[in-house]
């Protein structure tokens, strides 16, 4: 069993270095966004520990994905195995229960730790055998995967549209509008395997030109039932509401040219910093969007030229 | 038809293709064979461009790649894709128009439901479907037999030598002597990185058995089984 800990450990450090993250900065840095976000969320709400042991369920969970544990289970007699996911599933939990001390929240704590303990007699699959239909069958992928991945975020943005709309708030109608575009934004944050690029017969310029067309059009098709329904009820914000529609095209483009920046490897944290300084600052996605471009259109060069 | 000159590959310091010259002609169906790790997949993917490589690499087409389908051993599929999906991707690469996918689904798949959910034979078959549907000229198919059931076999041997008969060029990699004898035209060993011997059709029978002493030898009496 402690071969199998240190060679998770192995792992951990092994995805830190390919994420281009040295792994000294790594754990400092993971423990400190940890607590700065954990912090975040006890601040802004009195139901924190819900939604703090909900997430932390959700995190552990993964770790009761069948195949794995099938796998664990032909290797480890049952003892062993209990043993062990008891224990893995206590360390993925631990700094859940270490910040719910700190916050002495001693009860809950208690409760999340034998909720964990309880999962581990279940596996969870994450492969349901219904197909989701899409409105994107003409041109899958990104699109038709995101969404079948994030169906259950459509309602509720559309929902909060209708909310922003009947309690006369702008503002919820845009967070509406920004929680499908963030939606979207994470269909990009994966690279396809290098098959899939070579398949085209595309040049790089023509290939990019395509992705990002694809995704613009596909997100306003999702976004359409908000963009009509602020712009008919909050007709005087349409300036403000056009220049965020602008923002996420522009937010869009930039996350379709930082995937494919580092093909065939991920994005690393070069990218990834970058697309957080957009974030704090948009107006530097005129220069980052020509950025990424040149770096893509260089790197599918390698397989489409 | 593709030619291949000098063709030299590096994995930082280890070589594992090795000077190999070959042509692959048009109408013609061809076999590589050699053990795991001799070279096979790591050549496929040079022809296809999927590598950088020493030498040189001449076909009768501009872009090569774009007239080729290639089938890889272990073919990727993505979580949530159908198999219906997983074909209208490949062909919309290409800008292949499809219509009536299910009619042309001759291994009788369930493509509506999603294809990573497969098993490992119908992937294969699923992944054979989609790169025949490109209309591409050129085939690498890199152990398609492989999982694959009996009937299915029969189906993907019929397949190749009406190939043949289309005057399209396919190249194959497989363990199953039998179906390469059945169809191929010339076969080439490969051992550590290098084409050992070509053998044309009517050497077939003898290079299974020169395969057998070469490749077998006195190994499993090493184990010293009791």
């Amino acid at each position: 069993m402690k071969e199998y800990f240190q060679l998770q450990f192995k792992m951990l450090n092994r995805k830190m270095i390919d994420f281009g993250m040295p792994l000294l900065i790594g754990y400092i840095l993971l423990p400190f966004i940890f607590i700065l976000l954990s912090n975040y969320l006890f601040e802004k709400t009195e139901f924190a520990n819900y939604a703090y042991g909900l997430l932390a369920i959700s995190f552990v969970s993964k770790l009761s994905e069948p195949k794995r544990n099938d796998f664990l289970k032909s290797i480890f007699n049952k003892d062993k195995y209990r043993k062990l996911r008891i224990t893995e599933n206590l360390i993925y939990c631990l700094p859940f229960t270490l910040y719910l001390i700190y916050q002495k929240q001693f009860i809950f704590s208690t409760i999340l730790n034998l909720c964990i303990i309880f999962i581990t007699l279940f596996n969870f699959s994450t492969n349901l055998n219904v197909t989701i239909p899409t409105p994107f069958n003409k041109k899958p992928f990104e699109f038709t995967v995101g969404f079948r991945k994030t169906f259950f975020i459509f309602p509720i943005a559309y929902f909060l549209t209708y909310i922003s709309v009947s309690v006369g708030n702008f503002n919820l109608g845009v967070f509406s509008m920004l929680l499908i575009g963030l939606t979207c934004f994470s269909y990009y944050s994966k690279i396809e395997n290098e098959y899939f690029v070579w398949n085209y017969n595309l040049s790089s310029k023509d290939f990019l030109i395509e992705k990002t067309k694809t995704c613009l059009i596909y997100f306003t098709i999702l976004s359409l039932p908000v963009i009509i329904t602020l712009s008919i009820s909050f007709f005087k914000e349409i300036d403000i509401l056009i220049i965020f529609i602008l923002l996420c095209y522009a937010y869009l483009t930039a996350i379709v040219l930082a995937k494919y920046s580092s093909f065939p490897n991920e994005m690393n944290i070069s990218q990834g910093i970058l697309i957080a300084i957009s974030f704090m600052f948009p107006p530097i996605l005129l220069v980052f969007i020509p950025l990424f471009y040149s770096q893509s259109v260089k790197k599918l060069n390698t397989v489409l030229q | 038809m593709i030619k291949i000159e000098e063709l030299s590959k590096f994995y930082g310091k280890k070589q594992v293709l090795n000077t190999i010259n070959l042509e692959f002609k048009k109408g013609k169906i061809y076999g590589i064979v050699g053990e795991n790790g001799a070279g096979k997949t790591t050549l496929f993917r040079c022809i296809s461009g999927l590598e950088n490589y020493k030498g040189n690499i001449s076909s009768d087409y501009t872009k090569l790649k774009d007239h080729l389908g290639l089938l890889l051993t272990e073919p990727y599929f993505f979580s949530k894709i159908t198999g219906k999906e997983y074909i209208q991707l490949l062909a919309n690469a290409r800008q292949t128009e499809l219509t009536n996918i299910e009619d042309k689904n001759i291994f009788d798949l369930p493509l509506n439901q999603y294809a990573s959910t497969y098993s490992t034979g119908m992937k294969k078959k699923l992944a054979l479907t989609a790169i025949l549907l490109q209309e591409n000229n050129i085939f690498i198919l890199d152990e398609p037999f492989n999982g694959v059931d009996i009937q299915s076999n029969l189906i993907i041997t019929d397949l190749i030598k009406r190939f043949k008969k289309l005057e399209k060029t396919v190249i194959i990699s497989s363990h199953i002597f039998s179906t390469l004898a059945e169809t191929c035209d010339e076969i080439y060993l490969m051992k550590n990185g290098e084409i050992i011997k070509k053998v044309d059709q009517a050497d077939f029978n003898n290079l299974e058995k020169e395969m057998k002493k070469f490749t077998i030898g006195n190994r499993i009496d090493k184990l010293e089984l009791k």
